[in-house]
């Protein structure tokens, strides 16, 4: 079947032999490139484009990549190789939908056959053909996975381009070392046409263990998030959530903190995160740098819930190469985050009840600052890490090849230190202590977040510093690290010795 | 090493080389003072008293006040009689050891120390305990009025479980399961837990059919169809409310027989009392049948009560408020 896409310049195309025209006209790849040199300038126009394998694509959304790419040729000042670009650019365009099979793509042109009445022109009129393979509508999968220190096995199903308008629903369940179950779905279609827009709405019920903290964690809630990717390739998101979290299961040793937060509450919120990746690899990066930050209100205003607060979250991070092609590169990381309480609802002056385990940061172990335990820096009860408001953590590695491997291994061998130090807010120093209720007035709450920022800087940081190896499979990177706490705070969980980490996002 | 030491697993009982050991010993190089716990924990959780953790309201947790949960106001009595200094804080079967309130949390022994929880089931030896050794200090004058191991008949067992059953399944049914105390019943249970209306619904449900499980499978529910019980369809609410009424006469009659005012002929009020006294003064508190509104059978527990054994009972819960909370005139503000 043939979607058609409606006719540029003058002519009318003739549709019927279309089929036939393309695969008896193929010219050779590099009959064609030469072609192509040749006639870069010359003038011309598509006369008709047409789109073969789609079939159970709308139309609608075809017209929306290649309606513009006959505008804009339509012009008397086109040339050969302005069409060429433009029709790449669309065909791009059309990758991007995850639609299509990626080897199955094949564009052809030709000539248009010209009316004998027709007045004689320069230009030259071409048909376009553009031939594509869908994937397939359903997939199954099952398989293993790994997320940061984390190992899971899971199902997934895929129904692609349900509607015709390249809209997907992905429905996910999965069982793992840490999540002890997930069940997510998820619907997601481009906006107005673009690839790069995507609009996706999701449902999703998982239950965590929280080993660190002696509890496990319940989620039940949904999201509304709209994805873009801008010019320069960074990509945005403005994500709606609401969860009803449910911290129980506790274990017989939780400490009083984690009894006192145990319970239902429901985050309302709305998220921006910001992606620019501008690194080589991702799992062994060797240069370039990522720049990422995720914000977040909840509760505040219309959004409501029963936690409310400002929470704010930026890394940064870059490697640079040493000694050309050797595979030696040297890299650092930094991670900011400040958690700021807010009033509920409507009341900006109104008093703001201070942050809850769920929502407070944890920091340390394999992924973050190596050679502490998960969670293992910053307030501890009893064995228990509560978490903190505000924390700053920074590392620097060298990678190096090893011996007999060459730089094109994924092999490499870390030399590493890193610090971190993670504070909770409280009211100490800031008059209220012990005084009235739990909730904080606006002034309190901003002594109590101005001095826990200084608290950062109070000493050195809980640092330790170590050597292992790295492999960086396509999946995840696995570390095996022999590394020793220099500094830390009591209570604060070091790890002497070896620790392994397996993750896709390391500091 | 400062770290908390937790059980070594059995692989670190190999022993380490000797000069390795030496060398981890000399880490960390720095140990500074610990981290400060955050405001909500340290607002909640540093008290120099013991905590009972029970289902309450903040206002009536700060003052003390009676529990709205009958498991929780029986222990809570129980420690007010036993004249144990301890403070309430409202929480959730989250919360719970065993997965239900109420439990008690020893203070704190330095400011980042963990003390390990008493669920109620230990109560009782916990409160004996510390009964003793109030007693070995000869200084305290703080007289316990109550007995905490009396020795009681037999039979009391028997009269126990009246309370247990018949008394408890009245009681969930009014509460959870009759619609006339719907309000009610999110006031107390559903309001304190989210703000949100959707959490709130699945709440109410959750709660309302554990409690028709509860109903079903205590065996004073009479069970009318053999399909598992989630609703109040499935529970004969006539016989809940008729063996109810019949535990309280027998309960008004035993008293009575008693004589010293307290149960099984003791001086001092004891287990049972409080026991009793956590379902007399909830319903008379919170479904007391006076007036017009509130027809149901469920709005009368409270005229139960009162009626049982020519008001003996509710005589009974008024020497109980008295002995447990003196300086209270039992209303609230």
């Amino acid at each position: 079947m043939t979607a058609s896409l409606g006719f540029g310049g003058s002519h009318a195309a003739n549709n019927g032999s279309a089929t036939a025209s393309t695969s008896t006209e193929r010219p050779s790849n590099a009959a064609l490139t030469q072609m192509l040199d040749e006639h870069a300038l010359a003038p011309a126009s598509i006369s008709s484009l047409e789109v073969h394998g789609a079939t159970n694509t709308r139309k609608s959304l075809l017209d929306h990549v290649f309606k513009p790419v006959l505008e804009d040729t339509a012009p008397a000042g086109t040339t050969m190789g302005q069409v060429l670009d433009r029709v790449t650019a669309a065909t791009k365009k059309l990758t991007r939908f995850d639609i299509f099979k990626e080897e199955g793509f094949g564009v052809f042109l030709s000539e248009a056959p010209r009316p004998e009445s027709a007045p004689p022109t320069d230009r030259t009129e071409l048909d376009v053909s553009i031939r594509v393979k869908e994937k397939s509508r359903l997939v199954f999968s099952a398989g293993t996975d790994f997320g940061n220190t984390e190992g899971s096995a899971y199902t997934n199903a895929v129904a692609r381009n349900i509607f015709g308008g390249a809209e997907t629903l992905s429905v996910n369940a999965s069982a793992g070392t840490r999540t002890r179950s997930a069940y997510n779905a998820t619907l997601s279609a481009p906006v107005n046409g673009n690839p790069d827009l995507r609009l996706s709405a999701e449902a999703l019920r998982s239950v965590t263990q929280k080993p660190w903290a002696s509890h496990e964690e319940q989620l039940t809630g949904g999201n509304l998030r709209l994805a873009w990717l801008s010019e320069n390739n960074d990509t945005h998101a403005l994500a709606y959530s609401t969860v009803w979290r449910q911290l129980t299961g506790l274990a017989a040793t939780a400490s009083p903190t984690v009894r006192a937060d145990a319970g239902d509450s429901l985050k309302s919120s709305i998220t921006h995160t910001f992606t620019r990746d501008r690194r080589d690899n991702p799992m062994l990066p060797q240069n370039g740098y990522l720049l990422r930050s995720i914000s977040e209100l909840a509760g505040w205003g219309p959004l409501s819930g029963d936690v409310s607060f400002a929470k704010t979250e930026v890394e940064a991070s870059g490697a640079l190469p040493l000694l050309a092609k050797s595979g030696v590169s040297i890299g650092g990381g930094l991670r900011l985050g400040l958690l700021y309480p807010l009033p509920l609802g409507y009341s900006p002056a109104g008093a703001a009840q201070p942050s809850r385990i769920n929502d407070r940061f944890q920091l340390g172990g394999p992924t973050d600052v190596r050679g502490f335990k998960i969670g293992g820096v910053g307030p501890h009860d009893g064995a228990d890490a509560v978490g903190g408001d505000v924390f700053a953590a920074g590392g620097v590695n060298a990678l190096l090849p090893l011996p007999r491997t060459g730089p094109d291994s994924p092999l490499r061998l870390q030399l590493f230190a890193n610090a971190g130090r993670l504070v909770a807010l409280n009211s100490k120093g800031t008059g209220k202590e012990g005084r009235g209720g739990l909730a904080m007035d606006s002034a309190t709450v901003f002594k109590g977040v101005t001095s826990a920022v200084g608290e950062l800087a109070n000493g050195l940081p809980s640092l330790a510093a170590g050597v292992g190896l790295v492999y960086a499979h396509p999946v995840a990177r696995f570390e095996l690290n022999f590394s020793l706490p220099l500094v830390l705070r009591k209570g604060e969980e070091g790890r002497k010795g070896l620790q392994v980490g397996v993750g896709i996002n390391f500091l | 090493m400062p770290s908390i030491s937790s059980a070594a697993p059995s692989w670190r009982k190999m022993q380490i080389p000797r000069p390795l050991q030496q060398l981890f010993d000399q880490f960390p190089l720095q140990t500074y003072e610990p981290n400060h716990l955050p405001e909500r924990s340290h607002h909640l959780t540093s008290n120099d008293l013991p905590t009972l953790y029970v289902f309450s309201t903040d206002s009536d947790a700060r003052l003390g006040l009676p529990s709205f949960n009958p498991g929780c106001l029986k222990w809570q009595t129980l420690l007010r009689l036993a004249n144990l200094d301890f403070r309430t804080l409202p929480s959730t079967n989250h919360a719970s050891p065993t997965g239900s309130l109420p439990f008690l949390l020893p203070p704190r022994t330095s400011p980042t120390t963990a003390p390990l929880p008493i669920p109620a089931s230990n109560l009782l030896a916990y409160a004996q305990r510390q009964q003793q050794q109030q007693q070995q200090q000869p200084k305290t004058n703080s007289t316990s009025s109550t007995n905490l191991d009396p020795d009681l008949p037999p039979r009391s067992q028997a009269y126990l479980s009246l309370v247990n059953l018949s008394l408890r399944n009245a009681w969930l049914y009014a509460l959870y399961l009759d619609p006339a105390h719907t309000a009610l019943l999110q006031r107390l249970y559903i309001g304190p837990s989210s703000s949100s209306r959707g959490v709130r619904a699945a709440l109410l449900y959750q709660l309302r059919r554990a409690a028709a499980e509860q109903i079903a499978t205590g065996a004073g529910g009479k069970i009318v169809s053999l399909a598992p019980v989630t609703s109040a369809e499935g529970i004969d609410e006539d016989a809940v409310y008729r063996l109810a009424g019949e535990a309280l006469d027998a309960l008004a009659s035993l008293l009575s027989e008693s004589g010293t005012g307290w149960f099984f002929g003791q001086e001092r009020p004891g287990v049972f009392d409080a026991a009793l006294f956590s379902y007399t003064h909830l319903m008379m508190e919170y479904m007391p049948g006076e007036g017009s509104g509130g027809e149901g059978a469920g709005a009368a527990l409270g005229r139960m009560v009162r009626d049982a054994g020519d008001g003996e009972l509710a005589r009974h819960r008024e020497r109980v408020l008295k002995t447990a909370w003196p300086g209270w005139d039992g209303y609230r503000r």
